[in-house]
């Protein structure tokens, strides 16, 4: 058996599964996006979803929203992220510890997560309480809307708390694997210790940065259920408003939910490739 | 030109019993080449990221021309440090690693480029400026390097194992590269090794130092000729110790009465001659009847394991010499007088 033949059939399986789930789905959606439905009788395709997604105002907020929500989450989660890895390299007493804490929150789910932030940030929620409890405010009532708000600071606040180990333990890794020596070189040429982290360590930990920060924009920017359960009515995130299109009693919504599916994916993409384009110049300039 | 003095410098690292480097005092003079030498783990490289500032010693001061630096940012105290891996930055041309201390000193860009391009036709590389350190072979990374370190015109610059990473060939040229350049432009120039053959070759002095300690810090030459004690003789390929008594000029031992050149040191103590010096045939004084035990050609040089009663001796002749040798034969051979010493 040639080589190449033993390489196609060993890639097969996982190749099948994401050929046939991913593109399979891919392709349904997008036929029905098209209105391209045979079953029930829908054999001519037409752009009619995309007109009404597209002519719709809502959508324009939505897709505001998203990109604030998934923007803002990565950036602040990577300064974070990056900010603690710097931290946890170092050798101190009880890192072991610290270290297992701050990655402990990686093995919870994103929905037990939001029931935290419910429950601590709502204007019925803990801080509130104390915080009316200690008179700094009159009411519960009266606390800055954290959650359900329109700048989605309880989906942000979230995203960061779930994505920030993540992001650090990528980080800590690139640079445990980098070692300290570059730093060294660069110290002892004359850089200021912000000289080496800007011009030596972050482009060296980037491509680590980007790839950690790559997906936690495409996740935040295509989830459902954080913004679903922490966001406001209007507008809605994206997903959120697909999935109500989804959900819509009238039927004919449906090939609207699959266009703005499909119009999530490609937006996602276009942000991602002009992102690493323009990041990657400006880090390494 | 800087007058670099270490004074009882000390590294006891958190949690180690012994200390990693213990009490080294040496005095460098300006523009001297000096070599760190010892085995890996001793302490050198210690000392030479206490010298950068890259690590806070226990105790023991550094001091350049009589002010101590160890106050100073390692970014203000004039030393750099070239590591043994190169280290360029992978992300940069060539010239933007050269320029890099330049432009952390935000020195003006042209200026930057003149200066970057002079370094390039000093080290022999002019016209590199353009590619990744990838695209470089391992002996124009290491004078990439150099120039990247060179170029901000340091009172001091420290080198890690500067010949190691190179073939045999690239060895001479760099180390007459380096040699020339340390020349020209006076700098004080430490260099820490494992290689006593890349001390030797280097080196103006060099401070050998086992387990943290420093035992001797001469010339090259001395340590083939004067080591202080039988570990630093080792350390530079010495065989030959001979338990005895040093009296009036004879040492009195297992070889008999051999006769020692002027100045030898009295009492008891070990006599010690390197192998390459033990001579075949009859010559003046010292002369011996040895059995031969082994014959090993090594090419240009062939060793001989020999025994005079129960003493063994390593000598290291000319292979013409010893053509038609083998185990058994008895043969003549003689220690000339000045080649002999003895450590107390």
């Amino acid at each position: 058996m040639s080589d190449r033949l033993k390489i196609i059939l060993l890639l097969l399986p996982a190749m099948s599964v994401i050929v046939l789930l991913f593109f399979g789905g891919l392709l349904i959606g997008l036929m029905r996006s098209f209105n391209y439905m045979p079953v029930i009788g829908l054999t001519e395709p037409n752009l009619q979803a995309y007109i009404n997604v597209f002519t719709d105002e809502e959508f324009y907020w939505s897709f505001l929203l998203s990109f604030h929500i998934s923007f803002t989450s990565t950036l602040i989660s990577c300064i974070l992220a990056v900010g603690a890895a710097l931290l946890l390299r170092r050798a101190f007493i009880g890192r072991a510890v610290i270290n297992f804490l701050f990655q402990l929150n990686l093995t919870v789910p994103h929905l037990v997560g939001a029931i935290g932030i419910l429950y601590l940030f709502s204007q019925s929620g803990v801080f509130a309480r104390l915080a009316a409890e200690v008179d700094l405010i009159q009411r519960p009532a009266d606390f800055p809307a954290m959650v359900f708000d329109p700048f989605a600071i309880g989906i942000i606040l979230q995203y960061v708390w779930k994505e920030v180990p993540f992001i650090g333990v990528i980080v800590l890794a690139n640079m445990q694997a980098l070692g300290e020596n570059y730093e060294s070189v660069a110290r002892s040429l004359g850089a200021s210790k912000w000289q080496t982290f800007r011009h030596v360590l972050l482009p060296l930990i980037f491509p680590g940065i980007l790839s950690a920060s790559v997906i936690v924009f495409a996740f935040t920017f295509g989830a459902y259920e954080i913004p679903a359960l922490l966001g406001a009515n209007y507008p809605a995130a994206l997903p959120v408003l697909a999935y109500r299109s989804y959900t819509d009693v009238d039927l004919a919504a449906r090939p609207e939910a699959m266009a703005l599916a499909i119009i999530i994916a490609i937006l996602s993409a276009v942000m991602i490739f002009i992102y690493i384009r323009y990041s990657r110049k400006r880090v390494r300039s | 030109m800087t007058h670099v003095s270490i004074q009882e410098l000390t590294k006891v690292y958190p949690g180690a019993d012994t200390p990693a480097l213990d009490r080294l005092s040496l005095e460098i003079a300006s523009g001297e080449l000096t070599a760190l030498l010892g085995p890996s783990g001793c302490g050198k490289t210690t000392t030479m990221k206490m010298i950068a500032g890259l690590l806070e010693p226990t105790s023991g001061d550094v001091r350049f021309d009589d002010r101590s630096i160890l106050r100073d940012k390692p970014e203000h105290r004039g030393v750099v440090m070239v590591f043994q891996n190169y280290l360029l930055f992978p992300y940069m041309s060539v010239a933007d690693n050269v320029g890099f201390g330049l432009k952390m000193r935000k020195t003006d860009p042209t200026e930057i480029k003149r200066r970057v391009s002079e370094m390039l036709d000093l080290v022999k590389l002019p016209d590199v400026g353009d590619r990744r350190p990838s695209a470089l072979s391992g002996g124009q990374q290491q004078r990439i390097a150099l120039a990247r370190a060179l170029i901000v015109q340091p009172e001091v610059l420290l080198l890690d194992e500067p010949l190691s990473n190179l073939d045999a060939h690239l060895r001479f040229e760099m180390r007459d590269l380096i040699r020339s350049l340390q020349q020209e432009m006076g700098i004080t120039t430490i260099f820490v090794t494992h290689d006593q053959e890349e001390a030797v070759v280097l080196a103006d002095r060099v401070a050998l130092i086992l387990d943290g300690q420093m035992k001797q810090y001469d010339r090259a030459d001395a340590f083939y000729k004067r080591p202080v004690d039988e570990a630093t003789a080792r350390f530079f390929g010495g065989h030959n110790f001979i338990p005895g008594k040093s009296v009036g000029g004879t040492f009195d031992g297992p070889l008999g009465q051999l006769t020692l050149a002027d100045g030898a040191v009295e009492g008891a103590g070990k006599l010690t001659f390197r192998p390459e010096n033990v001579r075949v045939g009859q010559g003046d004084g010292n002369n011996l009847s040895a059995r031969v035990a082994d014959v090993i050609y090594l090419g240009t040089q062939t060793r001989l394991k020999l025994r005079v009663g129960e003493t063994e001796i390593d000598a290291v002749v000319n292979p013409n010499e010893v053509e038609g040798f083998k185990p058994g034969d008895i043969v003549p051979i003689h220690l000339p007088p000045q080649t002999l010493w003895v450590i107390s």
